[in-house]
């Protein structure tokens, strides 16, 4: 996490400032992961002591307790914890390759193709379980990239930020469309809808886990590699080409990333939807425009994003549970809206 | 809402070289035999001649029934909604002079979704009459919160403001969905009104749009002519003598008023609005008078094929008319944003 590189010799101590904001936001977004993840594990209709909390944390043991714990409560933490990472990190990866703060993968339409690509294949195909829902994750992100960024290429002179945003919005309108007609058409399961309509770790199970973690890993690995490029990416690519860098590769491999990222986390917790688009936003409004900072804080920050809206979503009501999206939706739009109204984008 | 300096949609399409007339009495002329080779496709399918016989009370008990309390008045309100929203998209896109306004594009029609889901959840007993309303005051206010969060430094453009609609929408259906959610009852029904669909249709539903249609209707067909006017520029509209800021607002009004009675009766149905103006534009040219009720056509016949395929592709399943729009009217829209506007 090396910090800013302070320019010009003028007030060490405002540089100075500047350079421990990222490890600080860093540490501050950290441990409020960690509080969430233990205020998440601790809730539930069962009134659990803390002994069988960090047995159950740890160990499967027999006890209905620690069972409890182990099998459905930790399961639910650790998908919040990964899948909001994860989903943070596509969006501020997504955000630097567009150069556009609305370039999230949720507005770009990647989460939604991988949403409808799994949603439709395993409804009408119900054995394609497991890591099949994963490739099929990949793949309909992956066309749905594709999609968007070829429409961005037509035209004269390619599209505006605020244009590519809206032709990504309008395909994810498009997909959603066919997969409620399809899902209302095939099944009766409301939860089911909604899961594949706004997301979230209801279900978490460890079957879950164990399919999207590698994957996972993997992406979070590659983004933090990814965070020199970006960086220099960022000075505008005829910069980035005299830097001698393969501006096309840096793309590439970014897309593939954001891809690997958002379809892990689709394909087993749904589309969170603004989650990607929020997190970055706000983490560079903190931290500044460097990716060592962005990357890492933007990861826990979704995580800890995503484990609160967890443990909010289940305090709405006492009759159901309601998956996380439900709550991070209203607070993305509002901040989508205002995003939208900006100068720099909307021109 | 001064918009900025946009040329009117479509200034440059060709005229004279079709009869508004012509194009007019060929798409009634299609609308009515869509209508009629549509009566019979459903769950219970009842084959032309029979169909149409049936309507006129001749057939069997069960064919006269399915064709008067089913079919009937899915096709009646196919061809209501379908021109009423035609006609909103037609007439805000004429007041913003933005060729990417409509209804469902600057918040309406989510935000009167939302008013109806809002009233539904304090009231569950409200009669259906006041539904409109509720969508009404929904549809006003999101329209309202967009051109607010739309408008910076004395203006507007159309892909601003289109984005923002969009924003705004997304928020609203966030909100129905927590309400739905948080609201588990009855929400099978819900979803399915939602993605804007016709499957619950009755004659009541054609009795409780027609007055809102019926009194809407002429007052837009009356400010047509004030419409082309306020298309000629504000400096040039007022120079004319019309009031500009009292126009727009009364025409706006009246636009969001029938799309959101719309909404109350069958959903969100998206991008009607918004397409069936600017096929009518290609057609006829961008005199209201003519405009308007080519896009009402245009919008009756895409609601009554998006509705028969909904229900004729896989019955007795209900794929939602709105579900098929959507097919059709994004690739659409996104043609729209890849062309300078």
């Amino acid at each position: 996490m090396t910090a800013v590189p302070a320019s010009g010799a003028g007030a060490a101590s405002a540089a100075l400032a500047r350079r421990l904001r990222g490890p600080i936001a860093f540490v501050v977004f950290t441990a409020l992961a960690i509080g969430g993840f233990i205020w998440s594990v601790s809730i539930g209709p069962e009134q659990i002591g803390f002994g069988a909390l960090v047995r159950g944390t740890f160990a499967q043991g027999h006890n209905t307790q620690q069972l409890i714990v182990h099998l459905i409560r930790l399961p639910r933490a650790l998908l919040a914890v990964l899948a909001g990472a994860t989903l943070a990190l596509s969006g501020a990866i997504m955000q630097s390759v567009t150069r556009n703060p609305l370039g999230a993968p949720d507005v770009l339409g990647v989460t939604s193709g991988s949403a409808v690509t799994v949603a439709l294949a395993t409804t009408i195909v119900p054995s394609l379980g497991g890591i099949n829902q994963l490739f099929l994750s990949f793949g309909g992100g992956g066309i749905a990239a594709l999609m968007v960024f070829g429409i961005a290429r037509y035209g004269r002179g390619g599209l505006s930020p605020v244009r590519l945003a809206l032709a990504g919005v309008t395909i994810s309108l498009l997909l959603y469309a066919v997969m409620q007609g399809v899902l209302i058409a095939f099944t009766q399961n409301a939860d089911l809808f909604f899961f594949w309509l706004v997301g979230g770790v209801t279900y978490a199970r460890w079957a879950d886990i164990h399919t999207a973690y590698p994957w996972m890993v993997a992406g979070i690995v590659l983004a933090m590699l990814l965070a020199r490029p970006l960086n220099i990416l960022a000075l505008g690519d005829d910069v980035a080409r005299g830097l001698g860098q393969n501006v096309g590769r840096i793309r590439f491999v970014s897309l593939v990333c954001v891809v690997l990222l958002a379809g892990a986390a689709v394909g087993v917790a749904g589309p969170v939807a603004f989650l990607a688009l929020i997190v970055p936003n706000i983490v560079r409004r903190i931290v500044g425009q460097n990716h060592f900072a962005v990357l890492p804080v933007s990861a826990v920050a979704g995580a800890a994003l995503l484990l609160y809206a967890d443990i909010l979503a289940r305090h709405l009501t006492s009759h159901t549970e309601v998956p996380a999206g439900v709550v991070v939706a209203p607070i993305g739009a509002t901040l989508f809206i205002l995003l939208a109204r900006r100068e720099k984008i909307a021109g | 809402m001064t918009a900025t300096p946009v040329a009117a949609p479509g200034v440059a399409v060709r005229v004279h070289a079709r009869r508004p007339a012509v194009v007019i009495v060929t798409l009634s002329g299609l609308c009515l035999l869509t209508a009629f080779l549509t009566l019979g496709v459903g769950a219970v399918r009842v084959l032309e001649p029979h169909a149409i016989e049936a309507l006129f009370g001749h057939g069997t008990a069960d064919q006269i029934r399915t064709i008067r309390t089913y079919e009937l008045p899915r096709v009646l309100i196919a061809i209501l909604v379908g021109s009423a929203l035609a006609i909103s998209g037609g007439v805000i896109q004429g007041v913003t002079r933005n060729p990417l306004a409509a209804p469902d594009i600057i918040g309406v029609v989510k935000g009167a979704a939302l008013g109806t889901v809002f009233l539904l959840w304090a009231y569950p007993l409200a009669a259906v009459s006041y539904l409109p309303v509720a969508a009404f005051a929904g549809g006003i206010i999101a329209m309202v919160i967009v051109y607010l969060a739309a408008y910076k430094n004395g203006g507007t453009t159309p892909v601003r403001l289109a984005l923002v609609g969009i924003a705004v929408s997304a928020l609203c259906e966030s909100i129905i969905r927590y309400v739905l959610l948080v609201q588990a009852n009855g929400i099978g029904h819900a979803l399915v009104w939602l993605t804007g669909s016709l499957a619950a249709i009755d004659m009541n539903a054609v009795y409780q749009i027609l007055p809102w249609i019926a009194v809407i209707l002429p007052l837009l067909v009356f400010y047509a002519h004030k419409l082309d006017v306020l298309g000629l520029g504000d400096d040039m509209a007022s120079g004319l003598g019309l009031s500009v800021e009292r126009t727009r607002r009364i025409a706006l009004a009246l636009a969001v008023l029938l799309a959101s009675a719309c909404v109350a009766v069958a959903g969100s149905l998206l991008f009607i609005g918004l397409i069936a103006p600017h096929m009518a534009r290609r057609l006829v040219g961008s005199r209201h008078a003519v405009l308007l009720p080519t896009a009402a056509l245009l919008g009756s016949l895409m609601l009554l094929v998006a509705d028969a395929i909904g229900r004729g592709a896989d019955p007795p399943i209900e794929l939602p008319a709105g579900m098929v729009t959507a097919v059709i009217g994004a690739p659409y829209f996104v043609y729209l944003l890849t062309r300078s506007l």
